[in-house]
C-alpha cells in the first residue's frame, strides 16, 4: 500500500547497489531460499537446522531441527502461500515443514544422500528429488504413513547415431544431479552428470526430450516464474540461458521441443567458475556468486553484458537468491555462514515532511532563492 | 414544497441528499473543500464489508434487485456497562477473534473481559503507572499494554500472565501502541515525541523514527503493514514507510490544531484524524487532503480514540450477518466527546447516525466488534459500556423526525459534572488528557 507514495526514481531501479544487512543465527548457512510472497527467507545450516528470517524485522522467525545433526541441509523449496517447507539433507531425508506450529508434516527417507528436493508448484504433497548416485525420485507426500516413490530416468533421450557403441558401458556412471520442476509441475527438468538436459513428463515419467550442453556435470538448473527461460550452471565454468517452449500447453508435441541456449555467461579471462546461480525477479537478469572471489557478478539478459558487480563482505560466497519481486538479493557467506543481504538505499525525500515544502535540485542557485535554503537549513535542523 | 410523509417512497439513494430539506434535516456543511467528486472518495477497493454502493451506483444505471434504504438513524441501545477499574478507562478494544473485550485504565491495570456474557476474564497487573493503549495481536492471544512507567508489556491472554521481557527504550510515558498485521512488530508513539518500530521477538527497538516536535499522541499500521501513520500535538500527521523508515508524507490542517488520535481506514486507502478543534477529518494521504469532516461532538481537552464500524439496513439485521449481502452495508464512524456523548457518523455522508448519551464525563475510548458490530465506550466515570444495536422505534427519536442536529444551532449540553473528578484524572495516562494541554486535573490532585 505505501506504492503511490513511493519515489518513482526508486521503482525504476531493479538491480541492488548496497549491502544492507547481515544477518546470523546458530550455524552456518549454506542455502537460502525465498518465499513466494517475499517476506520470509529460509536458510539451511551446515548443521542440520533451518532458520526461517522475517525480512520485515530481520530476526529468525523459526528454527526447524529434525535433519541429522551434523549433516548438511543441501535444498529448501517453499511451498505457495508459504506454509509449508521442504528441506532437503545428506542424511537421506526430506521433511515436510508446517511453519505454522514449527511441525514436520512428512519425514521421508529416500535411501540416498539428497542433491537437491523441489516441491510440485501446485501440490504440496509431491516433491521430486536428485539423488547422490541415483535414480532421481518423484516421492507422492500424500499418505502419512506410505510414501510412493517413482523412479525417474537417469539416461537421455538419444537420436540412434548419437547411441554410443557400447552404451551400456558409457552409461554406468551417468547420474542425476540437479531436477527441478516447471511452474505448472506438467514437466521435471533434470541435469546429469554428463552433461545432458532432460524433460521429463510428470504424468507419463518418461523423458521426452534431451539436450546435450557440455561434457561436465550440471551443477544447478533453474526455471524463471514464467517457466520459459532456463538457467543452468555447469563445472565447465559457463553458466547458459536457455529459451524453453510452453510446456504447460497440452498440444505441445515432443518432436517440437528445440532447446537453443540463449547466452553464455563466462569470464574469459580469469575463468572464473561459479558458485551458484539465480534469475532476477522478472529474469531480466542472471546473477551467479564465483568460487575463491568475493563478489557477484549481475548480467542483463537482453544483450548478455555484465551490468553489476556486487561487493561488500571479504570472503567467498555460496548460495546467492534474488528476491521474488524487489531489487533485493541475498547470499550465503562460505567462511562465516553469515547471510548478507543487498538493497538499495533510499534517500529521505524533504519535501515529504512538509506540505508545503519542495525538491530543490542541488545546483540551485541558493542566493537567490534564499528563503528555500531557509527552509531547508532548517528543516536539516529538525531532523538531526 | 410539501412535507413529505415518511413512508413515502424514496428514490435511488443517491438522491437522499438532494431530499434531506424534504424530511426536515438540514444540509450539512463544513466548509471543506468538499464536492460530489469527493464523495467517490471512500470506497474505492474497500474490504467489502465496508464498501458503501451508493457512490458505486451509477446515475440511470438500472439496479438488479430492489436495494434496500440506507438507514438514516442508527440505534445503539446499552448493552452491558462493565465496572471494576478504580481510575478512568483509557482505552478499550476488541480483540481480533470478537472473543474478548480489553481495558486499560489510569488503575495501572488492565482488565480482560467476556465479549459475549461481561465476564472479568483477567485483570493483569504490573505496570507500574497509568495504561493509556492497548493494542491486541492479529492472533487475539496477545496483549500489548504502554504505560506511564515508560515500558510496553506484552501479556498472554490465555495464562493472563506478562511476557518475560518487557520494550524498553522509550524516555517518557507511551501514549499509543499498534500491532503490525502480521503481528511481529509493534509501533508507538510516546510524549518522548519519537515513534519506535518493535521486533516482537527479540523485544528490540528495530527503528526509531524522528517523527514530530510535540509528544506523538496516535500511531497505526495501515492494513497490509507497509505504512505507519503518526500524530502528534503539533499539528502533524505523518505517513512512514515501515521498510525504510522514511517519512513519505507529511498532512497538517491550516488550523494546526493538535492532532490527538490517527488511524487509518480499513481499505488503507485514508487515515482518521481527530484534532482538539472538536473535528474528525477523513485525509486522503496520497494526495494530502482533507476528504471529510465529521462534526457535532465536542473535543477540545482529551485524546478520544475513533473506530470505524458498518451498518446494514433494519430489514436484516448485522446480527443476522450471514443473510447480509455485502451490497447493502454502509460504513460508519465512531468518536466520543469530552461531554460523554458518543457520536457515529456516515462515513459517506457525514450524517450523524446516532448521538448516544454515553458516559458521565468524557469518552475516552471507541471500538467496534468486527463480528457482531456491537460498539464498546469507555471513560473517565470507570466504566466501559457496551451498545447493542436495536431497530430504531420511531417514537424514541425527537419527535419532529429531525435527527441531525446542526452543531451551530444546538450547543452540546454542558458536560455532566464528574462524579470524582480530580481522582479520575489525576495523572496524564488516566485521564489521558490530550497531549500537549495543560492537565489541569493534575494540579488540582
Amino acid at each position: 500500500m505505501n506504492l503511490p507514495l513511493t519515489d518513482p526514481v526508486l521503482l525504476a531501479q531493479d538491480i541492488p547497489d548496497v549491502l544492507t544487512a547481515r544477518l546470523r543465527s546458530s550455524g552456518q548457512a549454506v542455502c537460502l531460499r525465498f518465499s513466494h510472497k517475499g517476506d520470509l527467507l529460509a536458510s539451511g545450516t551446515a548443521k542440520g537446522t533451518i532458520a526461517i528470517f522475517d525480512l520485515e524485522t530481520n530476526g529468525v522467525a523459526r528454527k526447524l531441527k529434525g535433519h541429522t545433526t551434523g549433516r548438511t541441509v543441501q535444498s529448501l523449496s517453499w511451498e505457495k502461500s508459504g506454509r509449508y517447507l521442504l528441506s532437503s539433507s545428506i542424511d537421506w531425508k526430506v521433511i515436510l515443514w508446517d511453519l505454522q506450529d514449527g511441525s514436520r508434516v512428512r519425514v521421508v527417507s529416500l535411501g540416498a544422500p539428497v542433491y537437491i528436493a523441489e516441491l510440485h508448484p501446485q501440490n504440496h504433497l509431491q516433491c521430486v528429488a536428485a539423488l547422490y548416485e541415483y535414480r532421481p525420485v518423484l516421492a507422492d507426500l500424500t499418505s502419512p504413513t506410505k510414501p510412493i516413490q517413482h523412479a525417474l530416468p537417469n539416461l537421455p533421450l538419444r537420436a540412434p547415431h548419437e547411441q554410443d557403441a557400447n552404451p551400456e558401458k558409457a552409461d554406468a556412471k551417468h547420474f542425476t544431479t540437479v531436477a527441478a520442476f516447471t511452474p505448472s509441475g506438467s514437466h521435471i527438468i533434470t541435469g546429469t552428470t554428463k552433461g545432458w538436459l532432460n524433460i521429463i513428463s510428470t504424468t507419463t515419467r518418461q523423458t521426452i526430450s534431451s539436450l546435450r550442453l557440455c561434457s561436465k556435470p550440471i551443477l544447478l538448473i533453474r526455471l524463471s516464474t514464467s517457466g520459459r527461460d532456463l538457467l543452468v550452471n555447469a563445472s565447465d565454468t559457463i553458466i547458459r540461458t536457455i529459451k524453453l517452449p510452453d510446456l504447460s500447453n497440452p498440444a505441445l508435441s515432443p518432436d517440437q521441443i528445440h532447446l537453443d541456449v540463449e547466452h553464455k555467461f563466462q569470464d574469459v579471462v580469469n575463468r572464473l567458475s561459479w558458485n551458484h546461480v539465480a534469475f532476477s525477479s522478472n529474469a531480466d537478469y542472471v546473477m551467479a556468486s564465483t568460487l575463491m572471489n568475493h563478489d557477484i557478478y549481475i548480467w542483463e539478459r537482453g544483450h548478455g553484458s555484465l551490468v553489476k558487480i556486487l561487493e561488500g563482505p571479504k570472503e567467498e560466497l555460496g548460495a546467492v537468491e534474488w528476491h521474488p519481486h524487489r531489487p533485493f538479493v541475498a547470499a550465503t557467506g562460505v567462511e562465516s555462514g553469515r547471510i548478507y543481504l543487498w538493497g538499495i538505499t533510499t534517500p529521505q525525500r524533504w519535501s515529504a515532511l512538509a506540505p508545503d515544502f519542495s525538491e530543490v535540485e542541488a545546483n540551485v542557485d541558493r542566493k537567490k532563492n534564499w528563503s528555500n535554503a531557509v527552509w531547508i537549513w532548517k528543516m536539516k535542523s529538525w531532523m538531526s | 414544497m410539501s412535507i413529505s410523509t415518511p413512508d413515502a417512497p424514496r428514490r435511488s439513494p443517491k438522491r437522499k441528499r438532494s431530499e434531506s430539506e424534504d424530511t426536515g434535516v438540514p444540509p450539512q456543511y463544513d466548509g471543506a473543500e468538499d464536492s460530489a467528486a469527493l464523495q467517490y472518495a471512500y470506497d474505492e477497493e474497500m474490504p467489502s464489508e465496508l464498501q458503501s454502493p451508493e457512490e458505486q451506483e451509477q446515475e440511470g444505471a438500472v439496479a438488479k434487485k430492489p436495494r434496500l434504504e440506507r438507514p438514516r438513524e442508527l440505534n445503539y441501545v446499552p448493552h452491558m456497562t462493565l465496572r471494576g477499574h478504580k481510575r478512568g478507562v483509557a482505552a478499550v478494544k476488541y480483540s481480533p477473534d470478537g472473543k474478548w473485550i480489553a481495558s486499560c485504565s489510569a488503575d495501572a491495570t488492565i482488565k480482560v473481559w467476556d465479549a459475549t456474557t461481561g465476564a472479568l476474564a483477567h485483570t493483569l497487573e504490573g505496570h507500574l503507572a497509568g495504561i493509556s493503549t492497548l493494542a491486541w495481536s492479529p492472533d487475539s492471544l496477545v496483549l500489548a499494554s504502554g504505560s506511564d512507567d515508560k515500558l510496553i508489556r506484552l501479556w498472554n491472554i490465555s495464562t493472563g500472565k506478562c511476557l518475560p521481557s518487557p520494550l524498553v527504550g522509550h524516555h517518557n510515558y507511551v501514549y499509543s501502541l499498534a500491532f503490525s498485521p502480521k503481528g511481529n512488530m509493534i509501533v508507538s508513539g510516546s510524549y518522548d515525541e519519537a515513534v519506535f518500530l518493535w521486533d516482537v521477538r527479540t523485544a528490540r527497538v528495530m527503528r526509531s523514527l524522528p517523527a514530530h516536535s510535540d509528544p506523538v499522541s496516535g500511531v497505526d499500521f495501515v492494513r497490509d503493514g507497509t505504512l505507519i501513520a503518526s500524530c502528534s500535538s503539533d499539528g502533524l500527521i505523518r505517513i512512514w514507510d515501515t521498510g525504510t523508515g522514511q517519512c513519505l508524507k507529511t498532512l497538517v490542517h491550516e488550523d494546526n490544531a493538535p492532532v490527538t488520535s490517527v488511524r487509518f481506514s480499513p481499505n488503507g486507502k485514508f487515515v482518521l484524524a481527530c484534532t482538539l478543534d472538536s473535528c474528525v477529518r477523513l485525509w486522503d494521504y496520497v494526495d494530502g487532503r482533507v476528504v471529510k469532516t465529521y462534526q457535532g461532538h465536542r473535543n477540545e481537552k482529551y485524546s478520544i480514540g475513533t473506530a470505524f464500524g458498518v451498518y446494514a439496513a433494519e430489514q436484516n439485521e448485522v446480527r443476522n450477518g450471514d443473510e447480509d449481502s455485502e451490497e447493502d452495508q454502509w460504513a460508519f464512524a465512531a468518536c466520543g466527546s469530552d461531554d460523554g456523548r458518543v457520536l457515529l457518523w456516515d462515513v459517506s455522508s457525514k450524517e450523524v447516525l446516532q448521538e448516544i448519551q454515553g458516559h458521565e464525563g468524557a469518552v475516552l475510548g471507541v471500538d467496534v466488534s468486527g463480528q457482531t458490530q456491537q460498539l464498546v465506550t469507555c471513560g473517565l466515570d470507570r466504566t466501559i459500556r457496551v451498545w447493542k444495536r436495536r431497530p430504531v422505534v420511531s417514537a424514541t427519536t425527537n419527535g419532529n423526525g429531525v435527527h441531525v442536529e446542526d452543531a451551530a444551532d444546538v450547543p452540546p449540553p454542558p458536560p455532566p459534572p464528574l462524579d470524582d473528578g480530580p481522582s479520575a484524572t489525576g495523572t496524564p495516562a488516566n485521564g489521558t488528557p490530550a497531549v500537549g494541554t495543560p492537565i489541569a486535573s493534575a494540579e488540582e490532585s
